[in-house]
């Protein structure tokens, strides 16, 4: 008898994914570049580049840095706005049969809050919350560093949005499961692990930071393995799905974090160099099941032997 | 824009730390000005593809020039022939091709030759400068020099070739020389770009700047390369790197 692979995963009821393989927000644009290469429709999700309120310009340049297997990047969350996405990109991307997931942030609750109301429309199948921003009314202080502020904010954008809400944490803070946790209570439906790692390089010959913002996020498999311990040590602490991003490569790496808890994973840095990879990641996870007589990928969901 | 492999026929330092690799490659038609992003290695350190413009597209190979500045382009002289490298392109917009009545100018610095070259090669008419800091790093003279219908000037700035000076030098008694409206076209560091750029205003000339600039991905996605315009960022890699220099906001 042929075994039958099954590689969906289910991150809630109205958001199940064909496999567990999705795009990074901010490395896959609004899709329109990488339709020219492969089929969008072949992936689990896709994931576009963080929207916010009003269109943002971004950091001056240098915005990108590469360091020992992997990069710095400080685009400064460049995008054209919640508007023209809905209007002008929006229709693109609903011609492929692909969950699209919007991320978003804001500076601000009420351009949260304001700007997940534009998402909540057709078309958009669940919505992920960037929460590494400064909160300029608490002093910069970001929004996912503090469990009080996480929750009132994830509170008010859950009683405006009925859509799948993911919540994309940072890996800079004391306890990760206070946030995680935090997040649960106030109603998300699953935890994206993480977002890049705060990073600079400095030039030591012109005495100057490299890059425009002086300061930025690491990214790429240098991180893999600290992202990987985030994921288990949330695995640990929530009940709801956690979406693992930070340094995936391969299917090994795919095959790991889920393991380690992850139910679906982000794919960023490893796009920038090889576009195709997603493709090829999602066909090597199918030989790995066969290879294994796994019948489906959601068996292996946090099922890390540590006996 | 495809993602290929492309086999080295040739890899051979024809300037002072100034390579000439040529691939098999079946790289679909470009334009002069138009990239490639090439995959130097196949584990992941370093971990990016590297930016090189096209100097030559054939049906069955590729040729670029590329000068050895860090970890990326010391693997890419380390290639031996029948090793492969991955092809990303062709990537960019190229240059727009003048019309009849227009010469083009060609101005190229340091290690900007290669789309103005492969422009030069496709268009074979106009006048080029060419400026490098001494003979030692001018690359491919005989094959420049083979160009039918192009008019060289060369500068270097130590004086062991050409006039002793930098490209720009050269440009007003160029554009004295030349008969009728012309059209500049250029590469090179910024300075020499702005330059240009002024000095096209001035006269009032179409101009077209290729820029180089520190890239990721080199396909649109990651916004890393922008380019402030009178029509707000750009992305080098995409809208470029060719622009009209008339568009650039110069800081």
């Amino acid at each position: 008898m042929e075994l039958i692979m099954d590689t969906t995963v289910v991150i809630t009821p109205s958001l199940t994914l064909k496999n567990p393989i999705m795009s990074a927000s901010g490395t896959f644009a609004y899709g329109e570049e990488f339709s020219e290469i492969f089929d969008l429709s072949l992936m689990g999700a896709v994931v576009t580049k963080g929207l916010s309120l009003n269109p943002k310009k971004g950091n001056p340049t240098p915005r990108v840095f590469e360091t020992p297997c992997g990069l710095i990047n400080a685009i400064g969350l460049e995008n054209i706005g919640v508007d023209a996405f809905v209007r002008e990109r929006l229709p693109f991307l609903r011609q492929f049969d692909v969950p699209i997931i919007a991320n978003f942030f804001g500076s601000v609750l009420e351009e949260y809050e304001q700007t997940a109301e534009k998402l909540n429309i057709d078309g958009i199948s669940a919505l992920e919350m960037n929460v590494s921003c400064p909160n300029v009314k608490k002093g910069g202080i970001e929004f996912g560093k503090d469990p009080g502020t996480l929750f009132s904010l994830i509170s008010k954008v859950r009683s405006v949005t009925d859509k799948p809400l993911l919540i994309k944490l940072s890996p800079m803070v004391t306890d990760i499961c206070e946030m995680a946790l935090a997040a649960q209570e106030a109603g998300a439906d699953a935890i994206t692990c993480a977002n890049t790692i705060p990073a600079m390089a400095i030039d030591e010959e012109t005495r100057r930071p490299v890059l425009g913002n002086i300061t930025g996020g690491l990214s790429g498999p240098a991180i893999k393995p600290v992202s990987l311990k985030l994921v288990w040590d949330v695995h640990k602490c929530v009940r709801i799905p956690i979406i693992a991003s930070g340094g995936i490569v391969s299917y090994r790496d795919v095959i790991q974090f889920i393991l380690a808890g992850a139910t679906a994973v982000e794919i960023g840095s490893a796009a920038l160099r090889d576009p195709l990879c997603f493709s090829r990641i999602i066909r090597d996870i199918e030989d790995y099941l066969a290879r294994h007589s796994l019948e489906r990928i959601s068996d292996l969901i946090g099922k890390l032997d540590v006996s | 824009m495809r993602d290929i492999e492309g086999i080295v026929q040739s890899n051979e330092e024809v300037a002072r730390g100034t390579f000439l690799l040529r691939l098999a490659c079946e790289l679909p038609p470009c334009s002069p000005g138009q990239f490639v992003m090439v995959k130097v290695n196949s584990g992941y350190e370093p971990f990016l593809r590297r930016p090189f413009a096209i100097l030559l597209r054939q049906e069955h190979a590729l040729e670029f020039l590329y000068k050895v500045k860090g970890r990326g382009t010391r693997l890419l002289s380390e290639l031996r022939p029948g090793e492969a490298v991955g092809v990303l392109g062709p990537l960019g917009s190229g240059f727009t091709i003048p019309e009849e009545h227009e010469e083009p100018v060609y101005i190229a610095g340091g290690t900007g030759l290669p789309p103005i070259l492969s422009l030069a090669e496709t268009l074979r008419r106009g006048i080029l400068i060419f400026g490098a800091q001494t003979g030692g790093d001018i690359p491919l003279l005989s094959r420049i020099e083979a160009i039918e219908g192009i008019r060289i000037n060369l500068t270097t700035e130590d004086g062991s070739m050409g006039w002793k000076g930098i490209a720009t030098d050269m440009l007003d008694t160029v554009l004295q020389e030349a008969k009728g409206p012309v059209t500049l076209y250029a590469c090179g560091p910024k300075g020499m770009l702005r330059t240009v750029s002024e000095t096209a205003q001035r006269v009032g000339s179409r101009c077209e700047v290729s820029l180089e600039e520190y890239m990721s991905c080199g396909f649109g996605v990651c916004s890393g390369c922008v380019v402030e315009t009178t029509g707000g960022n750009l992305r080098v890699c995409r809208e470029g790197p060719v622009f009209d220099s008339s568009r650039l906001i110069w800081s």
